[in-house]
């Protein structure tokens, strides 16, 4: 791990010469000895792990994929041979020397070994039986307090700061990285595990107790939660800061959650976005800024970023859209080479000087097609038509009239056979002219999804907070497919 | 840890005027001082800080209730009044002032010692949670409290664990990722079944070779018994540590057993006793040895229940607590709700050997305590041992008891559901009559579903389970 202020500030080249040289220490030295999965399949490939001179090289190992590392019914241990750790064998054979050595040479090896121990783990966050564990050992656990101690400092928050940490609590990243990143900056902090552990009543109770400086949430439940607040009449003043984290900010989003805040009583609050990964163990900060989007900056000494078309899988060039793929560098526990993450960064990677900041360290573009959180059926067919559904996010998000909203497809007569249908769950404000506004939504989903919807059917606020799980889930169910499979 | 070993191997005597003297110095220095509450009924009782000197003038302090600190409707900031004030600047620039000629210069206290880390809740069943500040030396001492509690355990960082214990904003969990985090053993932070739900859990456990668990006593008992449902094995699990709800030592015998029924060898069953106002957990070495306390973080009374009365050794009564090394909130003389059936004991234990006092017995509830009707005048219901005799039947998967009134006589209706292939008819006779013998009260006993008690009871969705419903308000 470089020291964050050096590395900031360091030019470009030299990034990329440390970059080259710890790729290749880190191919030599760990991946290959140490990861059953890539020693495997480097052998079987014939690569020789030395030839890795530097990042170009990375384009001639092949790509992991989601589905080689997740564990399965039949192979539940697999991403077990993804976690860098020295066994009995191969400490024997290379420390059988040291071992023998008459001044503690054992307990030092033993020492050694112990620090790729595994001691703390997350789970990928998707909707199957099976998540994907990712494992820290006590040095990884280093770098992601590292990584949100950058994440502080790129947010410009100090130790004077209170945060208020409203991800839902679970073994994911979102929450942890948060509480990391507070330890390591030294923040007063509330780990509140969210609405669903504590009670939306009760953590607006805290927020108004402690008068927090910074509120961490995932972009829903921020705008649920908020909304709730100006029907009661809260007083969240002392809020200066909102980051956002666990998934995609829809653009529209943003203006309306500083406008509760303003009917909160919190001028010109500054809304902040993280784009973070299981697979990559830590989260990335978005360049703060009022009005601009300046991309998020990477952390170039723990993992190497690639953007790639995301059907020929050839390298793109700096600044054009492509596939995010995330190579760890230096890092124990799990890690993975050349992962395709499904996201697509639309700006690309930047190597150029921030604008706003002037770190030099890579960014990739704001603008990035996250499809984690709903992987299983972002671009899904509805009657005939390939529907990119993140295009629902932008759309309704940025409506001022509804509050809030939900898509389930089904079949009609719930038989697998028959037409698909494509509904629409709405609650919207009081005294909203509702003819004018279905028909609005309608012509605009048609416009950005091309599929007309089967109907819109308007609900209460709270029966569809209830629908979406707002308090019960760890994320709003925003679509749902009951789409009987046959 | 250094301190730990000194502690814990000091006579009682020792120990008494340690505690004498950080009591004193706690009172004079910090509740005296900088306790918004605790100065102003100081000021109101007449009580000179100076003129105490230890322990033997404790009664004339006033107690502390739940209540005394709970937010009030109107003021959500009531709780700030037991938070201790950080030392004025003035207070720090006259200590600045002068110079010393022997030793070292008394510098006097730290304000970073009193700013403000983090914010737990006290989990209460009250409407409002309890919001107890730490500063960065509160979080110190529970670091080392956690330390102290697997020293005691014997957990090392060789131990796989699962910590299952309900994540809330509190020192249960915490005190426990702490631990673990400090002493580098694999852990999954799971959050218990609120979070994961039980299949995840138990598919981690196995898969991760875990030999240790740490959850609610009624939680793991149920795991254990659901793991041949959901088809996973335990043969790596060796021991369950137990807190946060109320865990009988007669229990921890049926763990054991259904420990040995699924497979798990060198079974051991411990328990921590925890405390939100406390600020830390205590661990007990073996069950029936008494929870360990920490003397030198946390002064500890037995209060009779319905009086003022401090109690003898052994006596049962209520737990009562004092910071005596402590910032943040704090607390004096603070009555738990916690009743301690085998009371307060100082000498060392018989089985580990320690100096530090122990609390012995079973934690009780306090508000599970009825006065009650029955058919031949008055009864004294203590829930607590019906949770104790329900906990300890091998029979029983699932459970809870609703305390109802008809037609002025109160009585209890159990609904259970029993562990599957045993015959539930037989243990329904069975219960009744024990019940209603034991308890001098009409019973009536129910079956329903699994699905059905679980969700009554909030397994899956309470930090702990709520087994015991008084309806005769409705």
């Amino acid at each position: 791990m470089e020291n964050w202020e050096k590395l900031s500030k360091m030019p470009y080249k030299e990034i990329k010469e440390l970059q080259d040289r710890k790729l290749r220490a880190f191919m030599a030295n760990q991946i290959y000895l140490y990861s059953p999965y890539y020693s495997n399949l480097l052998q079987e490939l014939k690569i020789d792990p030395l030839k890795v001179k530097g990042i170009e090289d990375l384009r001639h190992l092949p790509f992991t994929y989601k589905w080689d590392i997740a564990p399965t019914d039949e192979e539940p241990q697999k991403a077990k041979d993804f976690v860098i750790r020295p066994d009995e064998e191969i400490t024997e054979k290379y420390s059988h020397l040291a071992k023998m050595s008459m001044t503690g040479g054992k307990a030092q090896v033993e020492e050694k070994v112990y620090d790729f121990k595994p001691v703390h783990l997350h789970f990928t966050t998707g909707r199957t039986a099976n998540p994907t564990p990712f494992l820290y050992s006590k040095r990884d656990l280093d770098n992601i307090r590292e990584a949100g101690y950058r994440l502080l400092d790129v947010f410009e928050v100090t130790s004077d700061d209170i945060v208020v940490n409203c991800f839902p609590f679970a073994p994911h990243l979102a929450f942890w990285q948060t509480f990391f990143a507070g330890e390591q900056m030294d923040v007063a902090n509330f780990h509140s595990g969210g609405g669903k552990i504590v009670g939306t009543k009760n953590l607006m109770d805290a927020f108004e107790y402690l008068r927090p400086t910074v509120a961490v949430f995932i972009p829903g439940y921020c705008y649920y939660f908020l909304r709730e607040a100006v029907k009661q009449g809260r007083d969240f003043s002392s809020i200066k800061k909102l980051f956002f984290g666990g998934e995609r900010v829809p653009p529209g989003l943003k203006d309306k959650i500083k406008e509760l805040f303003v009917q909160l009583g919190a001028e010109d609050v500054m809304v902040l976005a993280t784009y973070g990964m299981t697979e990559a163990k830590v989260a990335w900060p978005e360049c703060p800024s009022h009005d601009e989007y300046y991309g998020y900056h990477l952390f170039p000494d723990m993992e190497v970023f690639e953007t790639v078309d995301p059907e020929t899988g050839e390298p793109v060039g700096e600044g054009e859209e492509g596939e995010i793929v995330y190579t760890s560098l230096d890092w124990r526990g799990t890690a993975v080479l050349r992962y395709r993450t499904g996201d697509i960064a639309k700006g690309g990677l930047m190597y150029e000087p921030c604008p706003n900041c002037g770190r030099t360290v890579p960014r990739i573009s704001s603008n990035i097609q996250r499809k984690s959180e709903m992987k299983e059926f972002s671009m899904t067919k509805v009657k005939g038509t390939l529907v990119n559904l993140n295009n629902f996010f932008p759309l309704m998000m940025s409506q001022p009239d509804v509050e809030e909203w939900q898509v389930e497809m089904r079949k009609r007569n719930d038989d697998p056979y028959d037409l698909d249908e494509i509904y629409l769950y709405v609650a919207v404000k009081e005294d909203v002219d509702r003819e004018k506004l279905a028909a609005d939504v309608r012509q605009k989903v048609l416009r950005d999804t091309e599929v007309s919807l089967t109907d819109i059917i308007f609900k209460p606020v709270p029966e569809l907070v209830k629908q979406l799980g707002m308090e019960t889930e760890l994320k709003e169910k925003r679509i749902l497919d009951n789409r009987p499979t046959d | 840890m250094e301190v730990w070993k000194k502690v814990s191997r000091m006579p009682a005597k020792a120990i008494r005027n340690m505690q004498d003297d950080l009591l004193q110095k706690m009172v004079k220095n910090e509740f005296a001082k900088r306790h918004p509450y605790y100065r102003e009924i100081f000021k109101e009782k007449g009580i000179d800080p100076e003129s105490f000197r230890g322990l033997d003038d404790l009664n004339k302090l006033p107690l502390t209730k739940k209540e005394d600190m709970l937010p009030r409707e109107d003021d959500l900031r009531h709780p700030k009044k037991f938070v201790l004030e950080p030392p004025s600047e003035e207070e720090q620039k006259s200590k600045k002032k002068g110079f010393a000629l022997f030793g070292k210069k008394e510098e006097g206290p730290d304000p970073k010692d009193y700013k403000f880390h983090t914010l737990y809740f006290s989990a209460g069943r009250t409407a409002r949670p309890l919001p107890v500040e730490y500063t960065h030396y509160d979080l110190n001492n529970m670091k080392e409290a956690g330390f102290r509690a697997f020293d005691i355990l014997g957990l090392t960082r060789d131990d796989t664990m699962v910590n299952a214990f309900t994540y809330a904003p509190n020192v249960y969990f915490w005190q426990m990722f702490y631990s673990t985090v400090g002493i580098g053993s694999t852990a999954l932070q799971a959050g218990g079944g609120k979070v994961l739900g039980m299949e995840k859990i138990l598919k981690a456990m196995d898969n991760m070779e875990a030999e240790v668990i740490a959850a609610a006593p009624g939680y793991a008992m149920f795991a254990l018994q659901t793991l041949d449902f959901f088809g996973f094995s335990a043969e790596n699990l060796q021991r369950l540590v137990i807190g946060i709800d109320y865990a009988p030592v007669s229990a921890t015998e049926k763990m054991k057993k259904l420990m040995e029924s699924v497979g798990a060898k060198d079974n051991k069953v411990q328990r921590i006793y925890f405390n939100s106002e406390a600020k830390c957990g205590w661990a007990e070495c073996e069950p029936g040895y008494g929870y360990h306390l920490n003397p030198d973080h946390v002064l500890v009374e037995i209060l009779d229940p319905d009086g003022e009365t401090v109690l003898g050794e052994g006596e049962k009564g209520e737990v009562v607590l004092t910071h005596l090394d402590a910032k943040g909130t704090t607390v004096l003389r603070y009555r738990t709700g916690d009743i301690a059936t085998g009371g307060l004991v100082t000498e060392p234990c018989p089985n580990c050997k320690r100096t530090v006092p122990r609390l012995m017995g079973d934690i009780e509830r306090k508000s599970h305590y009825y006065k009650l009707s029955g058919n031949e005048g008055p009864v004294d219901f203590n829930a607590n041992e019906l949770r104790r005799r329900m906990m300890a039947n091998a029979d029983v998967l699932l459970w809870y008891v609703e305390i109802n009134r008809q037609n002025g006589t109160d009585g209890l209706k159990i609904v259970f559901k029993g562990v599957s292939g045993r015959d539930e008819e037989a243990l329904q006779k069975n219960l009744e009559q024990e019940i209603s013998e034991t308890f001098n009260l009409p019973v009536t006993v129910e079956k329903n579903t699994l699905d059905a008690i679980a969700n009554k009871i909030g397994l899956e969705k309470y930090i702990t389970e709520e087994v015991v419903f008084d309806t005769r308000q409705e």
